[in-house]
């Protein structure tokens, strides 16, 4: 081992120093547990882990890794929107032609826009299947831990769905094509349908009355600025909240559950384990949640697994990415209305209750765009915010599948979310022009073209 | 040493992530493969071929390779056809194959791919460079390229190629009749013949029982009614069929039949379609006036200044800048002083003698008189005369204003 000596003559050992080895990306791939413990501190990268993490919180089916993959999304969206900016033009005028331009001229630029569109849809349902976890988990709720406040991070999270979907929503005015500018006039009509102040919220949208370049450049700069930079900074707090409240709620249950095997108090404390004290005293005593068959090193074993779910995602989405191309239909035009006219697949389920809720009595039309696009997701949302409040199962149900304690509320939640996807199913598959009903495998009539 | 220690995680980990890595280089082969494979590489290669053939490899060698487009800003129109399309401006391959033929020379003489680009007469997509997606028709797109293979999908009488002149009609909408394009010129002797006018407004002139046709190219495909229209569902079939018998298509409408033969059908077709609210460049639009003419007032004073005492002083165009007051003339742009007070002015202005000056000029008046008006030293002389008389004028005028204005005190 090189042990360089200071101009003084006095010699020093570089392997002795906390932090300090000789060998390069020893912090990846540490050889002893000080090592691993090191690595955490010391690199930049991976400061934000515990130096430890629960072992049963690592299991592939306790989360499926869904929040892991969000964030994989995340950052292959921030990566594939990066070369968009430059190309795409926010203007009416060239919008449409910039994303031509991307699509047969720019070197990877399909794929690029492919990976950027995948991305944004999976997200959406990732970020979806994640929330339905931690609710059937249960796991917005404390366990044993001091300071946890599970509760909050699940309102963070409803506003990260919230801002996904935003996301989502303002990037499909883009390309500025038909399927974009008929989305956004179902949504943001049905933004009109809010007694009293719907038009004034739509004029807000819209930057108008009409959907032109007002409406564009407040969608751009919502959809590469402000959304994006509020998600990020929810993003870290989420993180942060996750390493105050514990680690997963599968950590303090795991500590419920097991046999809490006293052992003795450990003289000295290098890291606190899962980043926080468990117990009122500075003396930590160590329970089974840190017995060695519990937990397992952060470095490697819980970062080779982060590594599997975020290169695996881009792996597979780039990979999809080459075969299913997105489309682009003709230029947005204010006077066609293509038959039938969809919401963005996510909002199709509202889209759909909007249809089934409008009600017509004899020339009398009680129109459905209330009930469907403002009360119900209103009410749903609401729901989502305060259930942690409403939410009495004892403590033993969190960080756990289908506990006996929550079954009534888990029921209604998937029935809930049962609804919603077929909804969603029939909107995007089963309905076709006029919005009449049409099996998968049923054609639709011939759409005529002009030559 | 210490150790670390041993992981109870399942030993699969490592393989799967080996596995992760593996469909990653996988995937960045497969995308890139994917973005470098083009037809036009092929395209691009034989051509070479075929000018190394033909003209030797010198000439194969300026063959330019890579994407080729023709950028019209005037129309935003980005065409990539000559990427495949390369010898459209190369001579000797008038008998050649698609895509490697010369364009015929006649319809480039006033219509220069440069500013006319290729799809704006042709059709087609010019942002793609796949042939699909160039050509059409393809969904998404509803300009497919105007050439004779979809006209023999419609069965043209004829002319299999007649369908491009609906993108003739997009700039010669107004003339009576337009060089080669003999469906259009049928067509529009049709309308006129047999009076479409009597019911239809066209061109924003004529009756309002049928109706409005001056922009029914742009009527969406889906707003026509096909429900009694067999075969191809298209609104180019569907006038095809309603103008040879309208009640067949539509069931109670007034419009007669016309009798019309096919190819007349066919004619009035494109030409209907053609009738589209393209906003095309002034500069493109033929028989536009590109000047803008004098007003008759504006006309009538020029011609009492140039019969006038400061003829001369028009006529040599100096009143393009300069007014002469005294002698009556007034200059529209007023951009110099006024030359009645020349023989005064030039000398406090320069401490010249007018003729000093004007032999020898220096500033703006150096520029145009070297440029834009040449006078002969006899002319400058004249010029000389003519400013005295100016002066002279000019003096009488402000004595007689004088004694005017002493007598009224």
């Amino acid at each position: 081992m090189a042990k360089p000596t200071t101009s003084s003559g006095v010699q020093r050992s570089t392997a002795t120093a906390p932090g300090v080895h000789p060998r390069p990306f020893w912090s990846v791939r540490p050889q002893t547990d000080r090592q691993s413990g090191d690595a955490i501190v010391s690199n930049f990268l991976l400061h934000w882990f515990p130096a430890k993490t629960c072992k049963p919180s690592m299991n592939w089916t306790y989360s499926f890794w869904l929040g892991t993959m969000s964030a994989a999304l995340l950052l292959l969206l921030v990566l594939s929107g990066g070369p968009l900016l430059f190309l795409y033009v926010p203007s009416v005028e060239r919008a449409y032609a910039s994303i031509k331009d991307i699509e047969f001229a720019v070197t990877f630029g399909s794929w690029i826009r492919s990976v950027h569109r995948m991305a944004a849809h999976l997200m959406v349902a990732a970020v979806f299947l994640h929330l339905v976890r931690v609710f059937l988990t249960g796991a917005y709720k404390n366990g044993i831990g001091q300071g946890q406040r599970r509760e909050w991070n699940w309102l963070i999270g409803v506003a990260m769905l919230l801002l996904t979907l935003l996301l989502s929503f303002t990037g499909y005015l883009l390309p500025w094509d038909q399927l974009a500018y008929w989305a956004v006039t179902v949504g943001t009509n049905i933004a009109s349908s809010i007694p009293v102040i719907g038009p004034t919220v739509r004029e807000l949208l819209l930057g108008g009355r009409a959907i032109d370049q007002p409406t564009l450049i407040r969608f751009y700069v919502l959809h590469v600025i402000v959304l994006p930079g509020a998600l990020g900074g929810l993003f870290l707090y989420h993180m942060w909240r996750v390493r105050k409240d514990g680690g997963l709620a599968k950590a303090d249950s795991v500590a419920l559950l097991g046999d809490r095997i006293e052992t003795a108090p450990v003289k000295t404390k290098t890291y606190t384990l899962l980043g926080v004290a468990r117990g009122t005293a500075p003396t930590v005593r160590a329970s089974t949640i840190e017995a060695p068959d519990l937990t397992v090193n952060s470095v490697p074993d819980l970062t080779r697994r982060i590594a599997i779910v975020v290169l695996g995602t881009i792996a597979l989405l780039s990979l999809f990415a080459v075969y299913v191309r997105s489309p682009l239909e003709e230029a947005a035009n204010a006077l066609v209305t293509p038959n039938p006219a969809k919401a963005p697949w996510y909002f199709l389920w509202l889209q759909e209750i909007v249809t089934d809720t409008t009600v017509r009595i004899g020339s009398f039309t009680i129109n459905g765009a209330f009930i469907g696009g403002v009360v119900l997701p209103g009410l749903l949302v609401t729901l989502l915010t305060v259930w942690p409040w409403i939410d009495k199962s004892p403590l033993a149900a969190a960080g756990v599948w289908f506990p006996r304690t929550r079954r009534a509320q888990n029921t209604a939640f998937l029935a809930i979310v049962g609804i919603v996807i077929v909804f969603t199913l029939i909107g995007t598959f089963c309905r076709g022009p006029y919005w009449n009903l049409y099996w998968p495998w049923q054609a639709w009539p011939e759409i005529p073209t002009r030559l | 040493m210490e150790q670390r220690t041993t992981s109870p995680y399942p030993r699969l980990d490592k393989p799967v992530l080996a596995v992760v890595g593996l469909v990653l280089v996988l995937g960045a082969v497969l995308f890139t493969i994917n973005d470098r494979e083009h037809e036009w590489r092929y395209y691009q290669y034989q051509f070479r071929r075929v000018v190394a053939d033909k003209l030797g490899a010198e000439k194969a060698r300026t063959v330019p390779s890579g994407l080729q487009q023709i950028w019209v800003p005037s129309l935003g129109h980005a065409d990539r056809c000559v990427t495949c399309h390369q010898a459209v401006a190369w001579n000797g391959f008038e008998a050649a194959e698609e895509p490697y033929r010369t364009h015929s020379a006649e319809p480039l003489k006033n219509h220069p791919i440069e500013k006319f680009g290729c799809s704006s007469c042709h059709g087609g997509q010019g942002w793609a460079v796949d042939v699909g997606p160039a050509h059409g028709p393809v969904e998404h797109w509803e300009e497919p390229l105007l050439g004779r293979q979809l006209g023999t999908e419609y069965s043209l009488v004829d002319n299999k190629a007649a369908l491009m002149q609906m993108n003739c009609n997009t700039c010669h909408r107004y003339d009576r009749e337009t060089k080669s394009a003999d469906f259009i010129n049928l067509a529009k002797a049709i309308v006129n013949a047999r009076g479409c006018r009597a019911c239809h407004v066209i061109n924003s002139r004529g009756g309002t029982i049928g109706p409005d046709l001056t922009f029914v190219g742009d009527k969406a495909p889906e707003q026509y009614e096909y429900g009694r229209l067999s075969g191809q569902k298209t609104a180019f079939a569907w006038h095809v069929a309603h103008l040879k018998d309208p009640r067949a298509l539509v069931a109670d409408t007034v419009m007669p039949n016309f009798n019309l033969t096919t190819k007349e059908a066919q004619a009035l077709a494109i030409l209907i379609l053609s009738w589209r609210k393209s906003p095309v460049p002034a500069a493109m639009v033929p028989g536009t006036p590109r000047t803008d003419p004098q007003t008759a007032d504006e006309r009538a004073a020029e011609e009492a200044m140039k019969a006038g005492p400061g003829a001369w002083f028009v006529k040599t165009g100096c009143f393009v800048c300069h007014s002469i007051a005294a002698l009556g003339v007034k200059s529209p742009a007023q951009i110099g002083p006024d030359l009645s007070t020349a023989v005064d002015d030039v000398q406090s202005r320069f401490g010249r003698t007018v003729d000093d000056f004007l032999a020898s000029p220096t500033g703006t008046m150096s520029v145009v008189l070297s440029r834009q008006i040449v006078l002969t030293p006899a002319e400058k002389a004249i010029a000389v005369q003519k400013l005295r008389e100016a002066f002279a004028e000019y003096q009488k005028q402000k004595a007689a204003v004088k004694t005017v204005a002493a007598r009224s005190h």
